[in-house]
């Protein structure tokens, strides 16, 4: 037995070696970080990073409850998230008393958690249906923030671009140009490859640029309001898109792949070269990917930045709802894919009356605390103008706990 | 005739080399499989040590995380999470399991007896997130919201199975003289199995524990739809306001039960799908985190599983 | 003096009663059979919550949720589901998992049953079991960043340009690797271990007479392995198998994270896809319909109903090696 199992492991001992040899596959070679694999960054904007948040005084009110009391809890829309965090996260400094936590699950999510109550209030960016406003009786949306939804890409180039002599600066290729049509043909399809034509009629710049590769289109696998503008918008632009504009729709088949949340559909566009997705414009900026400017309906080139979604937002009717939908504006200077994300609030009955005025007390320090827009801002979102604002925090006064109004 | 049995012989030894060959062959064969099955163990042990290294510091585990684009943060609150959710997992899972177990080993052929062990075969093989559907409609939405307890329990519902069926094996190796024994000295029936049967069979049943422990804890799907996620969830602030505001132990667990809340897996499945370099970068070293707790009680579940097998021969 | 209280006779009514409470064991016994029924009613509910919940969907889809379709459509905006797509997802990953699987598994169970030094059984034993360990978001992780760019884009690539012919094999290859094919490698080492160990289980309860025997009659170890002891515990090897399958349908969070969840209705190994405890994963949270949840909640049941056969059918297996076996058996 043991003579023979010298054998064995002589017979092994080569085999391994041969195996080892031949280079298999498995053998780690040296790791490699999930790097941005973007050929081109154009944008030229970059999120300022936030390093300190400092409290601001003015706003804090003294409040005899310790630390930490009243725990808040939201969830829903992934597109405001990182606004949002960002001002749970700055708002222990203003009102130690309350924590207040906000999960990005995707619009559908938060609809769904307040209808049935397990959360105290919702973020979406998809409206409300009639069935939903029936259910959850006392529901109501607010518009919080206006933002874009654009498209980031990560096209593999079909030859290196020139490098540049010594002393010039480097040459660049600007933001990749797409037209309404176009867009949709993408997403419907029915353009596959990166040099078609209409592509690259758009972009002289990139023409010896865009490869022959396919097209690989990443949307999102979730409930999406983010999915919500953006297939609205596809509807808005032209007939051929035919799945509708809902918070998930039926995608066209197709070279396509999910992603879970807009920090989804970014990862999965930096892992992968060829693609194209949506997502909202902190994601793109944060990441420092490349993101495409649109043709708008006026037939200007329009890169999504606040200005040009304030243009849009500009435009708004507001329903009886508090809601409006601001896609494919007949604004010159607007942005196509632009749309408000709202706030969904219980108006009556809120069990709790303390922390029902935690709540509110947070959200009109979001809306009117000037530290706090200013990082809406930062973050690659557009603050409510003025009047939006307005009938907002009017809405907020009115809600009320147990008959009174909450908000003194 | 001479010339053909040589023949016979020689046929018979070619064949025989050829056996003996194909046999070193495919003995080569098992040996390659069991290192090639191996590869992906030190890969994925070596990588998630090689990228979570880095991130592991003392804020890691002291610092609540910080909003994406600032320096710093920690996962605090899912270190905790993780803890909490394990532990109300392994209370309730425990004692019922082990009383179940007494059951399946003193009556295995009773028509209750085979259904419970079936059903507990059956529990086995559910798939966690069909627990987590069924944990979601059971508790979160009676309850109305999301918490750790519903997450404690959907991760009891994974335990169980392996609990049950670990202490019943390790209450049928005992002698049944022990049982006999202490009967007869007019011991009752619950007083021999708690104080005699349970005792003697503890060290194989806490093998059992850590297991089910290990299991649950690397668990993110019944988690989904129950603990949901809380970046801001703090045990010591929620602690410290309550005892501020003089509240008793009961309401002070009470808020920290009734609140969602993360897990060290929960956390890594979020990160690892976000774009952001430096959630990514902090996904590994949760992942590294998860893994030497789970090893930890793997180890130490073998060892103790070992030691007292080596008491129980010498 | 004290007087001695008489005890009762042995037939007196009164002391039935007492033996029968005797020394609290009725509660004992209450408790025992209260907990296990308990367990089982668990079970039960478990079935009964799914089927229960998701009536509607099951009353208007009816079996179309179930049958294959080339052009099914997942449409929560029109209300229309039907699951075939994640259906085929998780069947075609888990039997290329197992196909791929097995091999290795027999060889690991043949080498650490029949074949291991002494001194080299128990660290390999360990070794095997902790592959069992790694949580399955740690396989994913890995899974995505490394396992799929560094093996499974370059591999589908080459089968693309190899059979792309073969509608199995048709590409193209998405650049990250996020495929089925992917999906598939990663649940074949997740469900190495479980095949692996019971195997090696199952050879071990074999009787030393059958190897006795065959090597008496002049076989080679190999010849022995191959011929006798494999079909021996062939239907113990059977339910490690099956219970390898249960494992690898019922798997979720590394499946999700590297099958790069689109519904394809291409047949393709090579396409990203989704399986029914991947689409559960990504969509319960946010159903907001009572349908689409329903729906959701269906293809639960269906995979809840898969695993609980295959589990009866498996038990079933090792048990009748178990019971062929009575007291020879090595270890």
């Amino acid at each position: 037995m043991n003579k023979k199992f010298f054998v064995v492991f002589a017979v092994l001992a080569i085999a391994s070696m041969l195996l080892s040899a031949c280079g298999a596959p498995a053998t780690p070679a040296a790791p490699v970080a999930p790097e941005v694999q973007t050929q081109v960054v154009v944008q030229t904007q970059v999120v300022e990073k936030i390093v300190q948040v400092t409290p601001t005084a003015d706003m804090s009110k003294p409040t005899d409850m310790p630390a930490g009391s009243v725990t808040v809890n939201g969830a829903g829309a992934t597109f405001p998230a990182a606004v949002y965090a960002d001002w749970a996260y700055a708002y222990q400094y203003v009102d130690p008393s309350v924590v207040i936590n906000y999960q990005g699950i995707g619009s559908g999510g938060g609809k769904k958690a307040i209808v049935d109550g397990t959360v105290d209030f919702a973020g979406s960016d998809s409206l409300l249906a009639d069935a939903d406003y029936t259910n959850g009786k006392d529901l109501q949306m607010y518009p919080t923030l206006g933002g874009a939804v654009v498209l980031i890409y990560n096209i593999k180039l079909a030859k290196p671009l020139p490098t540049p002599a010594a002393g010039a600066t480097a040459v660049t290729l600007p933001a990749l140009v797409l037209d309404r049509q176009t867009l949709v043909d993408i997403f419907n399809s029915k353009i596959t490859k990166w040099n078609d034509p209409a592509i690259v009629k758009l972009n002289s710049a990139w023409a010896d640029y865009l490869p022959a590769t396919d097209i690989v289109t990443v949307h999102r696998s979730d409930g999406s309001g983010t999915t919500e503008i953006f297939t609205k918008a596809l509807a808005s632009f032209s007939a051929d898109w035919k799945a509708g504009g809902a918070q998930s729709v039926e995608w066209p088949k197709g070279n396509n792949v999910g992603g879970k949340g807009n920090a989804g559909v970014a990862a999965s566009v930096i892992n992968t070269p060829g693609a194209i997705g949506y997502v909202e414009l902190n994601y793109a900026l944060s990441n420092s990917l490349a993101y495409a400017s649109l043709i708008n309906q006026a037939g200007k080139t329009i890169v999504p930045n606040n200005a040009s979604v304030q243009a849009a937002m500009a435009g708004a009717q507001f329903s009886d709802k508090m809601t409006a939908t601001i896609v494919d504006s007949k604004d010159p200077a607007a942005y196509p894919i632009a749309g408000f994300t709202y706030l969904i609030l219980h108006t009556t009955n809120m069990k709790d009356c303390v922390k029902a005025q935690k709540i509110l007390e947070f959200w009109k320090w979001a809306e009117t605390d000037p530290s706090a827009q200013s990082r809406v801002v930062k973050l690659g979102f557009s603050p409510l103008p003025a009047a939006d604002s307005k009938l907002m925090l009017d809405g907020l006064s009115k809600v009320a706990c147990n008959g009174a109004p909450v908000l003194k | 005739m001479s010339n053909y049995s040589e023949k016979i012989k020689a046929g018979y030894l070619r064949r025989l080399q050829g056996r003996k060959v194909i046999n070193l062959l495919m003995l080569a064969v098992t040996f390659l499989a069991t290192l090639m099955a191996l590869i992906p163990l030190f890969w994925i042990v070596g990588y998630v040590i090689y990228m979570g290294a880095p991130s592991l510091n003392y804020d890691f585990f002291t610092q609540l995380p910080r909003p994406v684009g600032m320096e710093g943060g920690g996962v605090l609150h899912a270190v905790q999470g993780t803890i909490i959710v394990t532990v109300l997992a392994a209370v309730f899972a425990i004692p019922p399991g082990v009383v179940a177990a007494f059951y399946a080993a003193r009556h295995p052929n009773t028509p209750l007896g085979v259904a419970l062990r079936f059903s507990t075969d059956v529990l086995s093989g559910v798939p966690s997130i069909v627990v987590g559907l069924f944990a979601y409609a059971l508790i979160v939405k009676p309850m109305g919201h999301y918490s750790g307890l519903a997450g404690g329990a959907a991760l009891a519902i994974i335990m169980l199975p392996t609990i049950i069926r670990t202490t019943e094996e390790m209450l049928k190796l005992l002698p049944s003289n022990l049982r006999e024994g202490s009967l007869a000295l007019g011991a009752a029936e619950w007083k021999t199995s708690l104080s005699v049967l349970f005792p003697a069979a503890f060290s194989g049943i806490m093998t059992g524990f850590l297991l089910a422990l290990a299991r649950a804890m690397g668990e993110t799907a019944p988690l989904l739809f129950t603990a949901l996620g809380n970046e801001r969830f703090n045990v010591n602030l929620i602690v410290t306001s309550g005892l501020k505001s003089k509240q008793n132990i009961g309401q002070i667990t009470q808020r920290i039960l009734d609140q969602p809340l993360d897990s060290l897996p929960l956390t890594l499945w979020k990160y690892a799908s976000s774009p952001y370099p430096e959630r990514v970068a902090q996904a590994w070293g949760v992942a590294l985190v998860l893994m030497i707790f789970v090893l930890l009680l793997n180890i130490t579940a073998r060892l103790w599983l070992a030691n007292r097998a080596k008491k129980l021969r010498g | 003096m004290i007087k001695q209280p008489q005890p009762l006779p042995e037939s007196h009514p009164l002391s039935r009663i007492r033996q029968f409470f005797q020394h609290g064991d009725l509660l004992w016994r209450a408790i025992l059979v209260l907990i296990s029924i308990l367990v089982l009613a668990l079970m039960l509910s478990i079935g009964w919550m799914l089927w229960q919940s998701s009536s509607n969907a099951r009353t208007i889809f009816g079996l179309s949720f179930l049958l294959p379709t080339t052009d099914a459509s997942w449409d929560p905006v029109n209300n229309l589901f039907q699951a075939w797509p994640f259906i085929y997802g998780t069947l075609l990953t888990s039997l290329v998992a197992l196909l791929l699987a097995l091999p290795v598994s027999l060889g690991i169970a043949i080498f650490l049953a029949e074949l291991c030094p002494d001194w080299l059984r128990t660290p390999l034993n360990w070794l095997v079991e902790l592959l069992a360990a790694v949580p399955s978001v740690v396989y994913g992780l890995w899974g995505l960043f490394v396992f799929l760019p560094m093996v499974v884009a370059p591999l589908g690539t080459n089968l693309a340009a190899v059979f792309g012919q073969i509608p199995l094999f048709a590409g193209p290859v998405t650049s990250s690797g996020a495929s089925r094919l992917g999906a598939a490698l990663v649940l074949s080492v997740m469900i190495i271990p479980t095949i692996a160990a019971i195997s090696r289980d199952v050879l071990l309860a074999i009787p030393n007479s059958q190897r006795e025997a065959s090597l008496a009659l002049g076989s080679t170890q190999w010849e022995t392995i191959w011929q006798v002891l494999i079909p021996y515990g062939l239907s113990g090897i059977l339910g490690a198998v099956i219970l390898g399958l249960g494992r690898a349908l019922g798997e979720t969070m590394a499946v999700t994270m590297v099958i790069g969840n689109s519904i394809e209705t291409s047949a393709s190994l090579l396409r990203p896809g989704y399986t029914m405890a991947s689409i559960i994963a990504n969509e319960f949270a946010e159903a907001v319909t009572q349908l689409h949840s329903e729906a959701l909640i269906e293809v639960g049941f269906v995979l809840f109903v898969m695993t609980l056969l295959l589990n009866m059918l498996a038990r079933f297996l090792v048990w009748r090696v178990a019971s062929r076996t009575p007291q020879e058996a090595r270890v």
